[in-house]
């Protein structure tokens, strides 16, 4: 076990620059999770960690070590690949034992690791197959007991579960969950779905362009989103985002939402002549009890059982532009989460409450958080 | 989709017709071997002879050095697919993985080297063995038959390595090995069928020459190969085609038997599997 230290690293291909100025500590034991969209440098910043690509400038040091020049195989990490990269003509015994093999483990120390790694995993059955005969579910553990027998310093996953269905992902993501409580070892975990991401990290790491936006515990990245970006790709559905021009008097500053005044609950010096993008979480909205309430008129009531998620069309004057958003679409729209909701329907006139300390203030501009 | 019976029925029978005109010539190349040579010019064809001569095939083992020109034969081929292998892996394997400056125009550039006709080279060829010692020696043919081999193999395997996920090597360098451990322990034995297939289109090559073999080993009986001897049993007023055939008859088996063995890897899809 090792903590992570990633020193300024940067990559450029060419002209091209792929991560800039990557800084980021990893405690030793840490579930930490890199999440963006697709392109955003996660599984680069993975692959540079795991020794398979050259970082173009910085330092990586694992367990105090600088391993930056150092062959894969010789950083002592193990990596879990999205579509599992199982050797196809090595049985499963073979593949899970290839590792220590390589660096001359005797025979019968691997012949008590593999089969340990095997029943923890639940795949002891298995060990005398080939790859092509298992299912998805049962590769995924292969894969990872390849990288647990190896009883590495770091498990590296570039998106393990991306391959399975919704189901599944779900049972492996619990299964991988707790496999680190029990093993604790220093984690890295790649993903572009942000559920994967809030429900298995300690720590997040978000990235947009190759930059990081934000790094924080869940919670921290679902309260207090360091920028637009985090606010929107954070959640299911993400924040609701509007623009809004405050206006101050007396009683403090206000927008009007729905042409209804809602106070803002800020200093009306920061934001008085400024234009800003408001956030309201979908699930901060309820059907009664809150000191603010507009009333609206839904476009689309989808169920999903035990939710309902209610879709309105923005006011012209609250919709913010599509350069302001990552998602064009959500520019438009205003979604709202509502649990055990009874009966609601389309173009039927529908008040929501709201508390006002939940809004978030962001700079249009630069994206940056206000409040 | 299922098929209608007529359409199962209109596939079946272009399958047996097709098959049918490309068995026919073994077939024929058969029953000659068989035939007594008055019988060969029957009127209508008979397509089985009345009294088959299964003795021909001993009487050619005894009349000619078949058995030296078959070890010639395989020789020449397995020297020649050997070779080729040795450069074309390590080649192909660069073409598919590493980014090279200029790489697309070398790979057509070995690519265009394949679109030469071997009678083209066979003049530099013949001039760069003599001044190297090397006519009437096998190593003459199996160098030249690599030279042909070579730059088709190349792309072939190149093709092949493109279709097995980087990951592989990526998974095996992180469980310790090295970028040639990787390959060697990964990649290639992933590749069986990729690397059987191009071993036995080299084979093909190289069984199947003619000009190069005339041409370098005309004075040395004791090298030539198969296709150099038959050619060698025609006389110049009278051929006895029985003989001929038989000999070409022989000439097949090793092919055949190749074709059998590596038919499993020719047909197998080894990277099943590996991912999703």
């Amino acid at each position: 076990m090792a903590d992570i230290r990633i020193e300024h690293v940067r990559k450029s291909y060419g002209a091209l620059t792929v991560l800039h100025d990557f800084d980021l500590t990893i405690e030793d034991g840490e579930f930490v999770v890199f999440v963006g969209p697709s392109g955003c440098g996660k599984s680069t910043m993975l692959k540079i960690l795991a020794g398979l690509e050259n970082a173009t400038s910085g330092r990586i040091l694992i367990g105090g070590e600088d391993v930056t020049d150092r062959a894969p195989g010789d950083r002592d990490i193990a990596m879990v690949f999205q579509n599992y990269a199982l050797y196809p003509h090595l049985t499963v015994r073979g593949n899970m034992g290839f590792g220590l093999k390589m660096r001359g483990v005797p025979a019968s120390e691997i012949d008590r690791r593999v089969n340990d790694a095997a029943r923890l995993l639940g795949v002891d059955h298995l060990l005398d197959r080939r790859p092509k005969q298992l299912s998805g579910g049962q590769r995924q553990r292969v894969a990872l007991g390849r990288a647990i027998v190896r009883e590495p310093r770091a498990y590296l996953m570039d998106e393990p579960l991306s391959n399975l269905d919704a189901k599944l992902r779900v049972q492996m993501r619990a299964e991988i969950s707790a496999l680190h409580q029990r093993l604790n070892v220093t984690t890295v975990y790649v993903t572009h779905d942000q559920t994967e991401a809030m429900t298995m990290a300690n720590r997040i790491v978000i990235m947009r362009d190759g930059t990081i936006q934000q790094i924080a515990d869940p919670e921290t990245m679902f309260y207090k989103p360091a920028n637009l970006f985090v606010a929107s790709f954070i959640g299911s559905p993400g924040m609701n985002l509007l623009s809004a021009k405050p206006k101050v008097d007396e009683s403090g500053a206000a927008v009007e939402l729905f042409g209804t005044r809602v106070p803002l609950p800020v200093d009306p010096a920061r934001v008085n002549g400024h234009n800003l993008a408001l956030g309201l979480r979908p699930e901060h909205l309820t059907l009664a009890g809150g000191p603010a309430s507009v009333t609206v008129t839904p476009t689309l009531v989808e169920s999903l059982g035990s939710e309902k998620y209610i879709y309105v069309s923005l006011p012209e004057e609250n919709r913010l532009s599509a350069d302001e958003v990552s998602d064009g679409r959500r520019s438009e729209q205003f979604i709202v989460r509502l649990p055990e909701a009874g009966a609601i329907r389309a173009s039927e006139p529908l008040t929501l409450y709201f508390d006002p300390a939940r809004i978030h203030l962001f700079d249009p501009a630069s994206g940056a958080a206000i409040i | 989709m299922r098929r209608t019976p007529l359409q199962s029925l209109a596939l079946y029978g272009a399958v047996i017709v097709i098959c049918g005109i490309l068995v026919f010539p073994i077939y024929w190349l058969f029953i000659t071997a068989l035939s007594q040579p008055d019988a060969l010019r029957a009127m209508p064809p008979k397509f089985w002879p009345e009294h088959p001569n299964w003795g021909i095939f001993a009487e050619v083992l005894n009349d000619k050095p078949l058995l030296l020109w078959l070890k010639n034969s395989v020789l020449a081929a397995l020297g020649a697919v050997g070779l080729s292998m040795v450069v074309s892996i390590p080649a192909g394997y660069a073409l598919s993985r590493f980014r090279l400056r200029g790489g697309e125009s070398l790979g057509l550039v070995i690519l265009t080297s394949k679109m030469l006709p071997a009678t083209l080279l066979v003049i530099p060829l013949f001039v760069i063995f003599r001044q190297l010692g090397l006519l009437g020696s096998l190593w003459s043919v199996i160098l030249a038959h690599a030279t042909l081999i070579v730059p088709f193999s190349t792309w072939m395997l190149k093709g092949y390595f493109d279709t097995i996920p980087q990951e592989l090597e990526q998974a095996a360098m992180v469980d310790g090995c090295s970028p040639i451990g990787a390959m060697i322990r990964v990649v290639l034995p992933v590749s069986a069928p990729g690397l059987a297939a191009t071993a036995l289109y080299g084979f093909v090559l190289s069984w199947a020459d003619y000009a190069y073999a005339r041409t370098f080993l005309t004075s040395a009986q004791q090298n030539w190969t198969l296709n150099l001897g038959i050619t060698t049993m025609r006389g110049e007023y009278i051929s006895n085609w029985a003989i001929i055939s038989a000999a070409c008859v022989l000439a097949t088996i090793p092919v055949l038997f190749i074709y059998l063995f590596l038919e499993r890897y020719l047909v197998g899809g080894m990277t099943a599997g590996s991912e999703k």
